[in-house]
């Protein structure tokens, strides 16, 4: 890595102002499904977490580790109660 | 066909497997074939994937959760300490954790949830399930013999793998899916290829370990499986259910072995009407036997004076299985 990195061009500003525009959006579409699937994925392995034994916890442990971080956010996106302004979100 | 032509005819067959119900001599039959097979020269290892083992028992030796232990030359015998194994399992996985976010102590919440994933009752079977997977991949001995859990067990068993691979199959397609949703992000924003996908890859080393486990259970070219059945009417009509359920599963039958056969010669002695009704029952059952498993039925085994424990015992078995000079 000996280059210097390049001062940003004014190309790169096009392309920015086009992703704001055009990509964001999407980008944050894909974020946020790919959100809700890891949520699923977590119920899935994990459920006994919440009390819902889905399937045989030996190879669910084998999991776990990876999933740690997420845990907290995941318990409290299943367990909180839902209203009308969650389906604007 | 006898069994010791089974086995010199069918010398791929390195994965041996007795199943029955409980009590009528898997055990005592795999202990058998292990020792005529290393008197033959060949590597054995016989090993239990019953939680309430009884090979300790059969060969008078300590052997519960010590690896495999040498019975003599060329036989080595493996109890699998499930409990033991479930400790290390969690504390394995304690580590990782620890490991992977530099922590000092679990949360909480997860500590409790690897302590109540121990407690389930699927644990322990899933354990030693798991654990023949390192058994068996080693492949350090000419045959491995399963000394098999009694029937309904072993039923979940095989039902257990089936049900595992699909289910690991579908979280492996979610899983893609989600890497899938994460890439169409990463090349919107234009940023750096995503992290490869850790869960992914431990998904297929998981499925990796199952289909393992439970090929061999159904490979017809490395495995037979015999039927241990005792000429008595609940035992033939369980075996012959049984027998069914695990061609379901593809688990490749091989025969028949009729144990706890009382002599027929002693109906020629003095013997009390006791005895004597005993007989004319056994003698219904044997050809109702011979007639439900015709030519599968490739030994019977007298009921011994005495029980089996003890190699000498055991040579004894061995030579009526197949037969003596081995």
């Amino acid at each position: 890595m000996g280059d210097e990195e390049k001062k940003p061009g004014f190309m790169d500003g096009v392309k920015s102002v086009l992703y704001g525009m055009a990509g964001h959006d999407m980008a944050r579409y894909a974020l946020k499904t790919r959100g809700s699937m890891e949520h699923l994925f977590i119920l899935i392995t994990m459920g006994d977490l919440l009390g819902i034994p889905i399937l045989p916890p030996y190879y669910s442990l084998r999991l776990l580790p990876y999933v740690v971080p997420q845990i907290s956010t995941w318990k409290r996106r299943m367990l909180r109660e839902r209203d009308l302004t969650d389906a604007l979100a | 066909m006898s069994l010791k032509e089974v086995f010199e005819q069918n010398p791929n067959r390195r994965y041996i497997m007795f199943g029955g119900k409980g009590g009528l001599g898997k055990t005592t039959f795999s202990a058998a074939t292990a020792y005529w097979l290393a008197k033959q020269g060949h590597r054995v290892l016989v090993f239990s994937v019953d939680p309430q083992a009884s090979l300790s028992d059969i060969f008078k030796k300590d052997i519960f959760g010590k690896g495999a232990v040498e019975i003599m030359p060329n036989l080595y015998a493996q109890e699998i300490d499930a409990d033991k194994r479930i400790k290390e399992y969690q504390e394995e996985i304690r580590q990782k954790i620890r490991d992977m976010y530099g922590m000092e102590e679990i949360p909480e919440e997860i500590e409790n949830y690897i302590q109540a994933a121990a407690a389930e009752p699927a644990m322990e079977e899933s354990a030693i399930f798991d654990e023949v997977v390192d058994i068996v991949v080693g492949g350090e001995y000419d045959y491995y013999i399963y000394d098999l859990v009694p029937l309904g067990h072993a039923l979940y068993y095989l039902s257990m793998a089936s049900v595992y691979d699909e289910w690991i199959d579908k979280i492996t397609k979610l899983r893609e899916e989600m890497a899938e949703y994460g890439q169409v992000a990463a090349v919107m924003q234009r940023s750096k290829e995503t992290e490869e996908d850790k869960i992914l890859k431990e998904l297929m080393e998981i499925k990796y370990r199952i289909n393992t486990s439970s090929s061999i259970l159904t490979d017809k070219q490395k495995t037979a499986f015999f039927f241990v059945v005792i000429p008595e009417e609940m035992i033939i009509l369980d075996t012959q259910k049984a027998a069914g359920l695990f061609a379901k599963f593809d688990v490749p039958l091989s025969g028949y072995i009729v144990n706890r056969v009382i002599p027929k010669e002693l109906g020629e002695q003095d013997i009390p009407e006791y005895l004597r009704n005993r007989l004319a029952m056994q003698d219904t059952y044997l050809t109702k036997i011979d007639k439900t498993f015709g030519q599968e039925v490739l030994a019977r085994i007298p009921e011994f004076e005495r029980d089996i424990t003890g190699l000498p015992m055991i040579e004894r078995v061995a030579e009526v299985m197949f037969g003596g000079g081995a």
